[in-house]
C-alpha cells in the first residue's frame, strides 16, 4: 500500500513536469507549418535572388549591376514605374478616403453602395485588362462611342504612347479603391462618434472636424493603406503583358514587365534577378520610411 | 434656407454623388455581361453612333458560352482552379489559424522575432519574388505541376494578420476559466476560439479564393500546358494567329468575375465584420 502510494506521488509531479514542458514547446509547434513555408517560399528566394544578382559564374562581382545601369532601357523603366506610381498612389489613397467618408454616412442603402464599391476588386487584374482593353479600343470600344456622344473624337488610349500609361492608372485606380476604401472605413467605424458631436458643438465646419480629429485617428489605416497600396502598385504587371506588351514605343514597360522579358523572352537571368533585387529593395525601404513614420507620430 | 431643407439637400447630394460613382463602378461589370450576349459582328456594327444597342443586345444568344466550353474547353481551367483554391482554402485557413493562435495567447522565446518575420513576408508581396521563386520551384522539378500552384502560397500572412489581431481581442478571461476546468489547447481552440470566430474564418477564406481564383502572373510562369492552366491564364487564349475572338472573351471574362462576385455578395456582412475586428483602425 505504501509503495503504491510513493509510486503515485512521484509519477504525478514527473508527469505534470513533461506536460509543462510540452506546453512550452506547443507555440512553436502550432507556428512550424507556416514559418516553415514563409522561410522556404518567401524568405529563401528574397534572399537567393538578391546574394545571386552579386554572383556571375560563381564569383563575386557587380558586372550584372555595371550592365544594367548602363542600359537606358532599364532607367526609362524605373522612370515609367515610378512616374505612374507618384501619380496613382496619391489618387487612389484620397479618392479611397472620399468612399470611405461617404459610405461612413449612416443613411438607408447604404450597404448596398457599399458592396457595389467594393465589387471591382473582386475582379481579377486579367479580367480587368482585357475588360479595359476591349472597352477602350480604338474603333469600336464603347469608350470612344461615349465620346463621341459629347463630340470628342476618337482617342487612342491604349494604343497611344502618351495615354497609354494614364489609362492604366486609370484601370488600376477603378479596380483597387474599393479595397482600401474597406480599410479607411475600418478605420473610421472605430472612432468614438462623440468627438464628432462636441467638435460640431463648438462650430467647427466638415473639413476642420475632418483635418483636425478624423484623420490624425485614422492616421494608422492610413500608413496601412499607403504602405500596402505602394508595394502592390509597383508591381502591377498584368496590364502591360496584357493589353500593351509594353508599348507603344516603351512607355508602359514597367520595371515588373522588364523583369518577365528579361527572364522569360530573353533567358537573361542575371538581369531579370538584379531587377528583382532592385524592386525589393524599393519596396522594402518603402515599408521601413512608412512603419518609422507611424512609430514617430506614436512618440 | 432652413436647416431642414439644408439637412435634405445634403442628404439627396450625398446619394448623387453615391449613384455616380455606384454607376461608375458597376459599368464595365454590366457591360462585360451584355456584350457576352452577343456576336462580334453585332457589337461592331452598333458601336458607332452610340445608342442603347451600343450596350444593350438587340439579338441574345448563349453561343459564345457555348463555344467556349466545347470548342475552346474553357470548363478544364475553370476545374483546375477550382482544385487549386478548394485545397489552398483550408489548408491556408488551418496553418494561419495555428500561427495566430500561437501569437495572441502564448508567451514563448523569439515572438518578437518570428512576428517580425510573418509582419515582412505579409508586407512583401508574393509577386515580387516571382522569378527567383520559379528557379526555386524549377529546381525542384515541379514546373507545370499542381504543387507549383499550392505549395508557395500555403502560408498566407494575410490570412495570418487577420486571425492574430482578431484572437488577441478575445478576453483571456475566457481561455483561464476552461483552462481552470482542466481544458487542453486543442479543446480550447477547438470549443472555444473556434465559434467566436466564424467571422474571421469567412473573411480569410472569401480573401484567400479570391486572390488564388485572381491570381495571375505566378500561373503564367509555371504553367506549360493546357492541363494545369488555370482561369486567369486561359483568358489570354481566345484568340488564333489573325483573330481575336472578342466576344468569346466576354463571355469568359463574365465567368471569371461573377465566381468571386457570387460569393462576396451573401458572404459580405461578415467579411465587413471580419476586416474591422481585425484592428487596423484608429
Amino acid at each position: 500500500m505504501k509503495t503504491i502510494q510513493q509510486t503515485k506521488q512521484s509519477a504525478s509531479p514527473h508527469k505534470a513536469k513533461s506536460r509543462r514542458r510540452l506546453e512550452k514547446l506547443l507555440p512553436y509547434m502550432m507556428l512550424f507549418p507556416a514559418l516553415l513555408f514563409i522561410v522556404v517560399f518567401k524568405i529563401y528566394p528574397i534572399i537567393s535572388v538578391s546574394v545571386g544578382s552579386f554572383f556571375r559564374d560563381g564569383v563575386f562581382t557587380f558586372r550584372t549591376y555595371e550592365i544594367l545601369f548602363g542600359d537606358q532601357v532599364f532607367w526609362n523603366s524605373l522612370w515609367t514605374t515610378l512616374k505612374m506610381n507618384i501619380v496613382m498612389i496619391p489618387l487612389q489613397v484620397v479618392i479611397s478616403l472620399i468612399l470611405a467618408l461617404l459610405v461612413n454616412n449612416m443613411v438607408r442603402g447604404i450597404g448596398v453602395f457599399r458592396s457595389i464599391f467594393y465589387l471591382p476588386v473582386t475582379m481579377a487584374i486579367s479580367v480587368a485588362s482585357v475588360t479595359w482593353n476591349l472597352m477602350m479600343n480604338v474603333n469600336n470600344g464603347v469608350f470612344n462611342s461615349l465620346l463621341s456622344v459629347v463630340g470628342i473624337e476618337s482617342q487612342g488610349f491604349f494604343t497611344s504612347a502618351s495615354q497609354a500609361l494614364w489609362c492604366i492608372v486609370i484601370m488600376a485606380t477603378w479596380k483597387g479603391c474599393g479595397y482600401w476604401m474597406m480599410y479607411l472605413l475600418a478605420g473610421l467605424k472605430g472612432v468614438d462618434v462623440s468627438l464628432y458631436e462636441s467638435a460640431t458643438l463648438d462650430g467647427a465646419g466638415y473639413f476642420t472636424v475632418l483635418r483636425k480629429i478624423t484623420l490624425p485617428l485614422i492616421r494608422r489605416a492610413m500608413l496601412f493603406v499607403i504602405v500596402a497600396n505602394t508595394t502592390a502598385n509597383m508591381l502591377l504587371f498584368a496590364p502591360s503583358k496584357m493589353i500593351t506588351e509594353g508599348g507603344p514605343q516603351n512607355s508602359t514597360n514597367v520595371l515588373m514587365y522588364e523583369v518577365y522579358k528579361s527572364a522569360f523572352r530573353n533567358g537573361n537571368m542575371s538581369r531579370a534577378g538584379a531587377i528583382t533585387t532592385i524592386l525589393l529593395v524599393i519596396i522594402i525601404i518603402t515599408v521601413i520610411v512608412q512603419f518609422k513614420m507611424m512609430n514617430d507620430q506614436d512618440d | 434656407m432652413s436647416r431642414k431643407t439644408k439637412q435634405k439637400l445634403l442628404r439627396a447630394l450625398l446619394y448623387l454623388t453615391l449613384v455616380i460613382i455606384a454607376i461608375i463602378a458597376l459599368f464595365p461589370l454590366v457591360y462585360i455581361i451584355l456584350a457576352s450576349f452577343r456576336t462580334d459582328e453585332e457589337i461592331f456594327r452598333h458601336a458607332l453612333p452610340f445608342t442603347i444597342h451600343t450596350i444593350v443586345p438587340v439579338d441574345w444568344t448563349f453561343e459564345n458560352y457555348q463555344i467556349i466550353f466545347t470548342q475552346f474547353s474553357f470548363w478544364r481551367p475553370m476545374v483546375n482552379t477550382l482544385l487549386v483554391v478548394c485545397i489552398l482554402v483550408p489548408v491556408n485557413l488551418l496553418v494561419a489559424s495555428l500561427a495566430g493562435y500561437a501569437f495572441a495567447f502564448f508567451e514563448f522565446k523569439f515572438k518578437g522575432v518570428l512576428f517580425a518575420i510573418f509582419i515582412i513576408s505579409f508586407m512583401v508581396p508574393t509577386d515580387s519574388i516571382a522569378l527567383p521563386l520559379y528557379s526555386l520551384i524549377s529546381d525542384m522539378g515541379l514546373v507545370n505541376r499542381f504543387a507549383a500552384l499550392i505549395l508557395p502560397s500555403v502560408s498566407s500572412g494575410l490570412a495570418m494578420f487577420l486571425f492574430t489581431q482578431f484572437f488577441r481581442g478575445i478576453p483571456k478571461s475566457f481561455l483561464e476559466a476552461a483552462r481552470v476546468d482542466g481544458a487542453n489547447w486543442g479543446q480550447i481552440f477547438y470549443k472555444i476560439i473556434l465559434p467566436l470566430s466564424v467571422p474571421v474564418f469567412i473573411t480569410a477564406g472569401l480573401m484567400i479564393f479570391v486572390t488564388e481564383w485572381n491570381n495571375y502572373l505566378w500561373p503564367l510562369l509555371v504553367t506549360r500546358s493546357e492541363s494545369v492552366r488555370t482561369i486567369q491564364v486561359a483568358l489570354a487564349y481566345f484568340k488564333d494567329e489573325n483573330e481575336t475572338f472578342w466576344s468569346y472573351i466576354y463571355a469568359a471574362a463574365s465567368i471569371s468575375a461573377l465566381v468571386p462576385v457570387a460569393l462576396f455578395l451573401p458572404l459580405q456582412k461578415y467579411f465587413v465584420q471580419g476586416v474591422t475586428s481585425s484592428g487596423v483602425k484608429g
